[in-house]
């Protein structure tokens, strides 16, 4: 079953064009200009229920408006969306009943009130019934350690205390669908991997689906089977996350110091059957990227001992964040 | 049904709010009661050095004006929507409440609620009291129950007005100081309106109704029939412009454009 289908999804946001200087300020009085600027830009999306999606992608690329209209906060300009069976914005109130939200950046809970009423709140504003409600609190607070933080004003919190809480919050009405909006962001790395244990473990026990965006493409890595690459409001890439390494990232790289200094077109003289590409990178020292479908580092180096002696060996697996920031670098490569 | 019992329960927690800062809370009670008696005395002082106004005997203007605070707290109190546009359109609070399952304006309105304001209805009852008893007048058994559905109506009114002007904020996050002067205009309600000219007399009662809201109800309370079915339209005038308020403000969060990412 399909939890998200969105089809031609998109969003203009119609701009003031402000002019220049004191003339042009009194210009802007009676002859506004504006500019349409598309921030999202007809984007096809079918999310499984059950599955974990990481949705990437720069500032200002279009992430945060798409989670806005999946979540029913904004209304699409244009193109077809239905998520958990719904029309998010048209119907909002019953719609957000089947979904929980977390922005990292921005508070759920009432700053004023201690963590157990915000929810207690919560729950009325669900309506969610009292032994539901306790039941599925106590195994919250149990997974997520928050018995001592209840009774404390959000306010007190520290970050990672409140977005424990604010996790809880958003699944306390038990929802089939979680978005989640830099839900990491400023955590350090213990909590950080905390939140993406429990994340894992609810995607499994309540088969949750979630979709969320994230800057830390650790998250992504630790969570997500699928990623979703948004650049400009539009969708460049939507697979999965192996998939996306042996695309774009290549292989492992291969550092070599040698004993001398030996000519670049020499050295590729040695590995010319093998996809290997070599780079003098300092004094001595030689990259080699390996590429194609089985590239092998013990091939390499069996090919180069015999005419030189290796001083140092390092080897580098091309990370996420490397091929992330090279495919904003180098644009989509025929995609 | 179910409105009524959030209602409770915001209530409560606002309740509880309030409490949790023990001297805050303290404070503020002692502020409130000092605020509303100086505003008792101010007024019986003030009208105490006039004697008419125009046709109005002083216990009469008296009377209007403690009527006026009747509504007027009871807006206030409810429609407390002065920050509207600094924290839920620019610090992106809007966000949250349109995440969740119950109307974007109840949610607001139950947030931002000052239930204290209602002391000013109290002010309000005792000024009319004071003022009847000198003018030594006599209510029907209905009275109480007109009088409370005149304060209903005056109050819809009002909030219809301010959650339309709130309500622009949602089409452009640009500050407008409509509010303010809208607040100014209200307070030419709480007098007589055969003062004013006849220009003034029909923007008071249909364009900016604030005449609903003190003079027309109060007038009917005086037992003075010359306004009676304006009077007896209030209930009505708030009921429509409530609900144009509301029709306003869900176009506006049709139109609503998030805060920035």
């Amino acid at each position: 079953m399909l939890s998200i289908e969105a089809r031609g999804l998109t969003k203009d946001f119609k701009i003031v064009q402000s002019r220049e200087g004191m003339k042009g300020a009194f210009r802007d009085l009676f002859d506004r200009k504006y500019r349409t600027i598309r921030a999202v830009d007809e984007i096809d999306l079918g999310i499984q229920s059950g599955e974990i999606v990481g949705y990437i992608g720069e500032n200002g690329a279009g992430k945060s408006t798409t989670i806005k209209m999946l979540t029913g906060i904004l209304q699409p300009t244009a193109g077809e969306l239905k998520v958990n069976g719904f029309d998010p914005h048209r119907e909002r109130e019953q719609f957000v009943r089947t979904i929980g939200v977390v922005f990292g950046q921005r508070s759920q809970l009432w700053w004023d009130l201690a963590v157990r009423e915000s929810f207690r709140l919560l729950k009325k504003l669900y309506g969610i019934p009292d032994e539901k409600y306790h039941a599925h609190l106590d195994r919250l607070t149990e997974v997520l350690e928050m018995g001592p933080l209840l009774e404390q004003p959000v306010r007190k919190l520290s970050l990672g205390q409140r977005m424990r809480c604010e996790l809880a919050a958003a699944l306390l009405h038990q929802p089939s669908l979680l978005f989640l909006d830099e839900p990491t962001i400023g955590l350090d790395v213990l909590v950080k991997e905390n939140i993406r244990r429990f994340l894992k473990q609810i995607n499994q026990e309540y088969g949750t689906t979630i979709l969320l965006t994230t800057h830390d493409l650790s998250d992504i890595e630790a969570l997500c089977h699928r990623v979703v690459m948004l650049d400009k409001g539009t969708i460049i890439y939507d697979g999965g996350l192996t998939e996306l390494s042996r695309q774009w990232g290549g292989g492992p790289r291969l550092y070599l110091e040698l004993e001398e200094e030996w000519d670049l077109t020499t050295l590729q003289g040695f590995t010319k059957d093998i996809t290997a590409e070599w780079q003098h990178v300092g004094d001595r020292c030689y990259r080699v990227l390996l590429t194609g479908d089985n590239p092998s580092v013990s091939e390499v180096l069996s090919r180069v001992v015999p005419h030189a002696s290796v001083k140092e060996i390092r080897i580098e697996e091309a990370t996420t964040e490397d091929i992330v920031r090279r495919i904003y670098q180098e644009g989509v490569p025929n995609a | 049904m179910t409105t009524s019992k959030l209602f409770i329960d915001y209530f409560m927690q606002y309740v509880k709010t309030r409490l949790q800062y023990r001297s805050d809370f303290f404070v503020q009670m002692v502020t409130d009661i000092m605020f509303q008696t100086v505003n008792l005395v101010f007024i019986l002082v003030v009208f105490n050095h006039t004697t008419h106004l125009s046709s109005w005997s002083r216990e009469e203007v008296i009377f209007i004006y403690g009527y006026f605070l009747v509504p007027f707290s009871i807006f206030a109190a409810f429609f407390n929507l002065w920050e509207f546009n600094e924290r839920y359109i620019i610090k992106g609070e809007l966000d949250r409440v349109l995440t969740r399952p119950v109307h974007s304006l109840f949610q607001v309105m139950m947030e931002t609620m000052t239930p204290e304001s209602l002391s000013g209805a109290l002010t309000g009852m005792a000024v009319m009291g004071w003022a009847s008893w000198e003018m030594d007048l006599q209510f029907h058994w209905y009275d109480p129950l007109l009088f409370l559905l005149f304060a209903l109506g005056g109050a819809a009114i009002y909030g219809g007005l301010y959650i339309m002007l709130t309500s622009i904020s949602l089409f452009s996050d640009s500050k407008t100081d409509i509010q303010p002067i809208m607040y100014n205009v209200g307070n030419y309600g709480r007098y007589p309106i055969d003062i004013y000219n006849k220009v003034i007399q029909i923007v008071l009662t249909w364009l900016m109704p604030f005449a609903f809201v003190g003079f027309y109800p109060a007038s009917f309370l005086l037992h003075d029939d010359r306004w009676l079915t304006f009077a007896m339209l209030t209930p009505v005038m708030g009921f429509l412009w409530f609900a144009l308020g509301i029709m306003v403000w869900n176009l506006g969060i049709k139109n609503y454009r998030g805060a920035g990412s």
